[in-house]
């Protein structure tokens, strides 16, 4: 069985991933895109499935010019997609990379051969551990955004929104346009601290007037509909025995008061998925406000592993406009090291992507200072509070492993001791928070500590599905 | 300058045994490890308590295996280790699991070679059961219908890598030992009565006097023994294993393959472990192999692997694999555990190579009586095949 080496593999179909197949396929260059999802689009244009038509899909004016990548990657010649294909791992050869994709629906694996690698994977909400936040019924403002956006369905009947994050403002306005009822809409961090962020950033503040007029017009339409949204409140527990029947809201450290609910959205920002790049040995930077990793990129979105590349929210969450643009320069990049084009017109080609993405960048970073988590979320999880909800391993049972003769130092041998980390998820879900502990506990910041070892696969993946991929 | 009775380099489950025995018996010990307690092959390894002699043992000829066999009555006295363990620790945490463990044949060559090997077991003294298919099914419903036939010994299973050498760390700390993380080894001088051995803890250089010197250093124990002066020919290999999610308890047995690579269980917490000896690829450095970076995964050991463990249990390629890692063990020449005292060394002894987690606790017990001056009493026989004086050819001509 002999397949063909790739001279570019692109993991995730966004909007990275479409700019750079773009730039690639331009160039001449053989390009094979892996996703899990059935069709491009990423998590921003979360497509219904084929089957599906659903009418006006994302029709706001601010999906429009990634609809109009999303359309021209669709139609590219010659672009080789496989969907609803997880990459559960890539390991170096000498050639380049292999990379291990296995069918979502448990159909054999297969070796994907490519010079160059591209990891345009997207971010991932981060979980924040509150009492009962593993209960049926919480969700992450992602999960439920992927509902409403590819099928119109509200997953739920009574929603309680809470977090730092201002996307929940659209979500909310989502879930209302969808015929969903939002209960409360409630913005852990003062009214102040957010004013104070805006003042941190007043230059970008005016100069992206866009994005900031269509959230306050989602604010405006949320309070005609009647939706309460309040500043300075969370929710501080989930409350239910087997699903959620109420959010306890207030002020961090208070009792609060309970409030009837179905559903519970948590939205504290976002952490980019830089799995693949970290477990190749690129070089990563811990992200101070949200924790995570993001993956160094140079000036052309190349990783410190020869023939990595890595473009969108992979090298740290700045949204879907900026992801576009590093994954324009990143196709650019590998068109320039295939030798198809020379270092003059790359960089001809490149300019405007980099003046486009600086200017993105500034609003990226007004966005991180308004919906900067830390002052909130360490304060909510109690020693009770499940920490690693694969392993059901708490916070009480980490402090305690943490203590003794065999205290572990670091976060790979604190997950040998207590299994946080070990689960399903592959430690997505609780390294943050447990490099946030074990800073806390040490003094030592957690990118001295450093994360869980990183682990192939990066996706759960059957057994059958690895053995039977094919020889090279 | 700092002083003990026993300084213990490595801080893995062999040394923190011998810490443990050593303290209990009023030895004023000082453990050392690099890193951190139980970071190296003791953690890394997936647990299985294995005593049926070893595949490996059987695919180098004749006279391999005849060696092997005779080092079964350490297996033996493994057995009776792994039994009373967690009650000697006051601790039942270890997940000590001994529900027996089947060595299936699938082919033709495959049964013969099982047959050779129940026959050399015999001799020695182990009581394995060879068993036909059906027989085993009978035992192991969860075997491939193409199981030709099994050897079932009743005493094999397997325990928690993440656990066990943590307990004897405890237990060693409560008799007295004193442990030393995250302290490096920079000399190792044997002067009148002992050692003098210069440690770095952070930026300072400390020295300690110690009557005699245990080398619990894996696969670092060559590099340990040049700072002393001497040949320790035991060798790194780099391994990989795999482990699936949590699933309901279906696989009570240790299971293995007598002709292909394969050892497989379910963990205390409902994970299917699957290795049995799949390469991973050593770090290389500029002086060789590179033991402070982790190996990397091998596809062609990860497919392999998979495959033979669905092969040989179809249940489990249903399941998800959720991580496959690698970890450094080491061995010597001969495949042969390495234990006792270094001869030309008064006052320095290894334990190193081959079955660390199986035999591990055996050989800590068995050389920290030596170290005692005591008799080593049944295992005295076993521990002389394993004694580092097999090797001495190696450092006749050193100073």
């Amino acid at each position: 069985m002999s397949e063909p080496c790739y001279d570019l593999a692109i993991v995730g179909g966004g909007p990275a991933g479409q700019a750079a197949a773009e730039q690639a396929v331009g160039a001449g260059l053989s390009v094979v895109m892996l996703d899990e999802q059935a069709r491009m689009g990423g998590q921003i244009l979360r497509q219904p499935p084929y089957e599906m038509t659903v009418a006006s899909w994302l029709d706001a004016r601010g999906y429009r010019a990634l609809k109009r990548q999303l359309a021209r990657a669709e139609a590219l010649p010659g672009l080789t997609f496989l969907g609803r294909t997880s990459v559960a791992g890539v390991l170096r050869e000498a050639a380049g990379f292999a990379l291990i994709a296995v069918p979502t629906d448990s159909a054999p694996g297969r070796r994907v051969a490519a010079r160059r690698l591209l990891v345009a994977a997207g971010c991932y909400d981060l979980p924040v551990p509150l009492p009962g936040w593993t209960l049926p019924g919480v969700m992450s403002a992602g999960a439920i955004q992927a509902f409403v956006k590819s099928q119109r369905l509200v997953p739920g009947e009574r929603f309680v929104l809470a977090g730092t994050h201002p996307l929940q403002l659209i979500l909310a306005d989502q879930l209302v346009a969808a015929g969903g009822t939002v209960a409360a809409l409630l913005f852990a961090q003062t009214p102040g601290a957010v004013a104070h962020a805006l003042a941190g950033h007043a230059g970008a503040a005016l100069r992206h007037a866009a994005p900031l007029a269509a959230a306050a017009a989602s604010y405006a339409r949320l309070r005609r509909a009647g939706v309460p949204i309040q500043f300075g409140r969370t929710v501080l527990a989930v409350e239910g025995r087997d699903e959620v029947v109420a959010a306890r809201v207030g002020v961090p450290g208070e009792a609060g008061e309970a409030i009837a609910c179905d559903r519970v959205g948590l939205c504290y920002g976002f952490l980019p998925q830089a799995d693949l790049p970290r477990s190749l040995g690129a070089t990563a930077r811990w992200v101070e406000r949200t924790g995570g990793w993001a993956t160094v990129a140079d000036a052309w979105q190349r990783g410190d592993v020869p023939g990595l590349y890595v473009a969108g929210e992979t090298t740290g969450v700045a949204g879907a406009p900026a992801a576009l643009e590093e994954g324009r320069i990143a196709g650019i990049a590998v068109a320039r090291d295939a030798g198809r084009i020379d270092a003059a017109a790359a960089g001809r080609a490149a300019a405007e992507p980099r003046r486009r993405l600086a200017h993105l960048r500034g609003f990226a970073a007004l966005l991180d200072a308004v919906a900067d988590p830390r002052a909130v979320m360490t304060r909510l999880a109690g020693d009770d509070t499940i920490v690693c909800r694969c392993e059901d391993v708490t916070r009480a049972q980490l402090l305690a492993a943490a203590e003794g003769v065999a205290a572990p130092s670091d976060a790979s041998a604190l997950k040998l001791v207590t299994r946080a980390g070990m689960g399903l998820c592959q430690g997505r879900g609780c390294e943050a928070a447990v490099l946030r502990l074990l800073a806390e506990r040490t003094g030592v910041g957690p990118e001295a500590i450093g994360g869980f070892t990183p682990r192939f696969p990066v996706r759960p993946v059957p057994i059958a599905s690895v053995g039977e991929v094919g020889g090279r | 300058m700092d002083a003990a009775d026993v300084l213990i380099i490595g801080g893995g489950l062999i040394g923190c045994a011998a810490a443990w025995h050593l303290a209990r018996a009023g030895t004023d010990v000082l453990l050392i490890e690099r890193g951190e307690l139980n970071a190296g092959a003791s953690g890394q390894n997936a647990g299985s308590l294995h005593f049926q002699i070893e595949r490996r043992f059987l695919e180098h000829g004749e006279a391999l295996a005849d060696q092997a066999a005779r080092t079964v009555a350490l297996s033996r006295l493994a057995v009776s280790e792994w039994r009373d363990l967690p009650a000697a620790l006051g601790d039942d945490r270890l997940d000590v699991a001994m529900h027996g463990g089947l060595m299936v044949a699938q082919s033709d060559d495959e049964l013969r070679l099982l047959e050779r090997k129940a026959a050399l077991e015999a001799r020695w003294g182990l009581p394995t059961r060879l068993i036909d298919g059906a027989e085993a099914r009978a035992i192991a419903p969860y075997l491939a219908d193409d199981v030709r036939a099994a050897s079932f010994l009743a005493d094999e299973g397997h325990a928690n890598p993440r656990l066990v050498t943590r307990a004897l760390a405890e237990a060693a700390a409560s008799a007295g030992a004193r442990f030393a993380p995250q302290t490096v080894l920079r000399a190792l001088v044997p002067v009148s009565g002992g050692w003098r051995v210069t440690l770095r803890r952070g930026a300072a250089d400390v020295e300690v006097a110690a009557a005699s010197v245990l080398i619990a250093a894996g696969a670092w124990t060559m590099a340990v023994g040049a700072l002393a002066g001497v040949h320790l020919p035991v060798f790194p290999i780099g391994l990989q294993m795999n482990v699936t999610e949590r699933v309901a308890p279906f696989l009570p047995h240790l299971v293995q393959h007598v002709g292909r690579r394969l050892s497989m269980k379910q963990a205390h917490d409902g994970n299917v472990l699957i290795g049995g000896g799949w390469p991973s690829r050593l770090a290389r450095g500029e002086d060789g192999f590179d033991l402070a970076r982790a190996p990397t995964v091998l596809v062609d050991s990860l497919t392999g692997n998979l495959a033979v463990a669905a092969a040989t249990v179809p249940r489990v390629g249903a399941l998800n694999l959720i991580r496959t890692w690698t970890g450094v063990v080491a061995i010597t020449a001969d495949q042969l555990p390495l234990a006792g005292a270094v001869p030309g060394r008064p006052g320095l002894f290894v334990i190193a190579g081959g079955s660390g987690f199986t035999l591990g606790p055996t050989l800590a017990r068995a050389v920290s009586a030596e170290m005692l001056g005591r008799s080593a009493g049944d295992a005295a026989e076993a521990m002389a095949l394993v004694a580092p004086a097999r090797f001495a050819h190696l450092n006749a001509m050193l100073a």
